[in-house]
């Protein structure tokens, strides 16, 4: 009498499929469903409380008579253009500053890394008031040096043109987390060819240029992409420092605002859907760009090289 | 023991469906008492005070369980609200801002009361004008005024008057007398402005400034024979022209630099003396009379030009409404009745909150006759012509209305009044479109 027995193989893989279902189970319903539901959505006009009504590409074709789409594209892309560059070059200042064996270093790391770990809420509603014209504290420190030279210091969110720069600083605030990663990245970047640059003269700088900066390129290019993407998804100090308003005069409407306002004040659900969908299809064309151009510029050292 | 594959999960099935059900699990009767859930919007001391109400309707109907939940009326709290309805799972009563019924009517969330009104013999007559209109949209009565706020009154400091050699018991009665008075009213320290005399679009933000001296300019904002925005009317690009001559005047970004020093409470800037004329909200007298009870102010209607419209008001205020499909309506709109229509529960409302009930029989508006104060606020009430667009796009509406404020403030060129008409009409045409949408949706059918 034999038994036929099942393939061990096979039943591995149903036992590893079982245990791994409730993320399957859970990707597919709170992940995958929405954002093909979104999709679908994108082409109706959609309150929620009544079905959907189909109306083809009609949510697209408003997007380029949308001024606020425009403006807010506007405003995003001023953001991530100053934020994301400015976040690494003093990420990376602060690494190499932290890098250097001094007393104290652990205390110096944990204190710069500290305000990343402060919630987004807690240090938007913060800087409002660091940010006040009249009392706050940057422009009472502000203020001596410039009426120096007769100036006053800017109104930061009482200002359309000083707000967005007001959000550029205050993103430095962030910058504890790249800073981390640079300085695990610099810890990384062998003794030795330092030692060997040193030997044949290179100075201070050239070993930077050639051998620290190649060494930690791929974190670079890491906290680029992640920056470039939270820049384009930024949302929370904006909606928190101008009350969701993106005022004065729009100056700080950013991309994700507009399309939390569209949905969740207007209820044109369809509309945002298209919205969400344009930022998809940009920030993956983004980033498929920098992926593109980087080859040349990143070093991976376990990597073959023509 | 080993428990086959198969087996483990057909196990682990129901308890998943059990565990998911449970999250949308609601009870609307609790040991034969039908469940009345009102979400309102009350905190602070107004909570204390709408719990006491509850708790006195609570006592009169043992039968029910009214269960009052704070749920504030903003875009985090309103989409749960939405989500709700969609679920079929609303709470039994809402509580709904003035300009928000037709918006909700338009999208399902709310409804009609036509008939349980008409059962009851509620209708137009028992509502001060603006109140009922504003619960009325499509022919069909959506919702009941719970509170009926005269905005504003127009409130200075006499003690700030008195320091600038005005006469502290005259206030302006025409727009010129204003801005003379905010002229002489305003004082700087080095180029700071330390006190401002009124900062015209500051009034409850600027959508309400607009429609607050847009009206008493004499101008309208919809024009309802023929579903028309009107933004670009005349009294109201006149309104903004004004507004903005206060910018060209005191420089946007100064005046705003002091407004972000303005706080609530005691930091009220009427209190701490950065502001010496304002419009009031009625809830501000209690505040006033709680944080400074010393201020020594007045309280008029608002000044307008001599071809406005004088003595000009607009109604805002809380409404109650019935959510689409939601259950146990019987029991949900007595509880609404008694407090939107009813003799002993709008003057406990009134009493309560401090709030004037809509309801123009109510016992509490006769002892509010000869109160400091409240007696000015029931007499603009009593004189109220409007209320905000009862349209179904209001949110956006008054959003392209701030923006409109907002470029003529900070507008570059100069005078920044230039812009007025251009924004305005940006602002019109914008709202228009979107309406255009929804009313070329509906096609015609009611």
């Amino acid at each position: 009498m034999t038994h036929s027995q099942p393939d061990p193989r096979r039943r591995r893989l149903w036992l590893g499929l079982a245990f791994c279902s409730p993320v399957i189970v859970g990707l597919c319903i709170f992940t995958l469903y929405p954002v093909l539901a979104s999709l679908g959505y994108s082409f109706t006009r959609y309150s929620v409380m009544r079905p959907p009504q189909w109306i083809g590409a009609a949510n697209y074709q408003h997007l380029l008579r949308d001024e606020l789409f425009f403006k807010s594209l506007a405003n995003t892309a001023y953001y991530a253009a100053l934020a994301v560059p400015l976040g690494i070059v003093v990420a990376l200042g602060l690494a190499f500053l932290l890098n250097l064996k001094v007393r104290g270093q652990a205390l110096y790391r944990t204190f710069f890394f500290v305000p990343t770990i402060v919630p987004l809420v807690a240090s938007s509603v913060l800087w409002i008031w660091l940010f006040n014209p009249q009392n706050g504290a940057i422009n009472a420190l502000l203020r001596p040096v410039l009426s120096a030279w007769g100036l006053e210091p800017p109104g930061w969110f009482a200002s359309p043109d000083w707000s967005k720069p007001a959000i550029v600083l205050w993103s430095l605030w962030g910058v504890g987390g790249s800073m981390v990663i640079f300085l695990a990245a610099l810890q990384d970047v062998p003794a030795e060819l330092y030692e060997a640059a040193q030997v044949d003269g290179a100075r201070t700088w050239h070993r930077i240029r050639h051998i620290t900066l190649p060494f930690i390129s791929p974190q670079i290019l890491f906290v680029l992409i992640m920056g470039l993407i939270g820049a384009f998804q930024f949302f929370t100090p904006a909606y928190v420092m101008t009350g969701g308003t993106g005022g004065p005069v729009d100056s700080t409407l950013f991309y994700s605002l507009y399309l939390f306002n569209v949905a969740f004040a207007d209820f044109k659900m369809g509309y945002a859907c298209a919205l969400a969908w344009i930022l998809f299809l940009l920030i993956l064309c983004c980033t498929a760009l920098i992926f593109k151009t980087s080859a040349r510029h990143v070093y991976y050292a376990g990597e073959e090289r023509g | 023991m080993r428990i086959s594959l198969p087996r483990a999960m057909t196990l682990c099935l129901p308890l998943c469906l059990v565990l998911v059900h449970g999250c949308a699990r609601d009870v609307t009767e609790v040991g034969g008492r039908k469940v009345v859930r009102v979400w309102h919007v009350w905190g602070g001391t107004m909570a204390e005070g709408f719990t006491r109400i509850c708790d006195e309707y609570q006592r009169q109907h043992p039968e029910i369980l009214l269960r009052p939940v704070f749920a504030a009326n903003d875009l985090a709290t309103n989409q749960k609200f939405f989500t709700a309805v969609a679920a079929h799972k609303p709470p039994e009563v809402i509580f709904v801002d003035g300009p928000q019924v037709a918006p909700w009517a338009e999208w399902g969330a709310l409804s009609p009361l036509t008939e349980l009104c008409q059962e009851a013999g509620i209708g137009r007559d028992d509502y001060f004008d603006p109140c009922w209109r504003q619960t009325v949209y499509r022919d069909q009565v959506w919702a009941l005024t719970f509170c009926a706020d005269p905005n504003f009154g127009f409130v200075w400091s006499k003690q700030a008057f008195a320091e600038a050699g005005l006469d502290p018991e005259r206030p302006p009665q025409t727009i010129e007398e204003l801005d003379r008075y905010a002229d002489l009213l305003t004082r700087h320290e080095g180029s700071e402005i330390v006190r401002i005399g009124l900062i015209p679009w500051s009034q409850y933000g600027a959508a309400n400034s607009m429609f607050t001296w847009g009206w008493a300019f004499g101008g309208d904002f919809y024009d309802y024979d023929k579903d028309l925005v009107t933004a670009d009317d005349p009294g109201v690009v006149r309104a903004l022209e004004w507004m903005a001559s206060y910018a060209d005047k005191y420089g946007a970004d100064k005046v705003a630099g002091l407004e972000r020093g303005f706080g609530a409470a005691e930091q009220n800037p009427f209190i701490t003396g950065k502001v010496a004329m304002m419009c009031l909200h009625i809830g501000g007298i209690a505040d006033l009379a709680r944080y400074a009870p010393d201020l020594d102010y007045g309280v008029t209607f608002i000044p307008a030009p001599p071809d406005g419209e004088q003595r000009s008001s607009w109604v805002g205020g809380w409404c109650m409404g019935l959510p689409a499909a939601a259950a146990n309506r019987r029991e949900a709109w007595e509880f609404v009745r008694w407090l939107c229509a009813d003799d002993e529960g709008t003057a406990l409302v009134g009493e309560q909150t401090g709030l004037f009930p809509g309801y123009k029989a109510s016992p509490y508006l006769e002892k509010v006759r000869h109160k400091k104060h409240y007696d000015k606020f029931l007499r603009i009430l009593q004189e109220c012509r409007h209320q905000r667009p009862v349209m179904p796009i209001q949110a956006r509406y008054m959003r392209e209305l701030g923006r409109a404020v907002d470029a003529a403030v900070y507008a570059e060129t100069t005078p920044k009044s230039a812009v007025a008409k251009s924004a305005l009409d940006k602002a019109r045409r914008a709202t228009q479109d979107e309406l255009d949408i929804i009313l070329g949706d509906r096609g015609g059918t009611p």
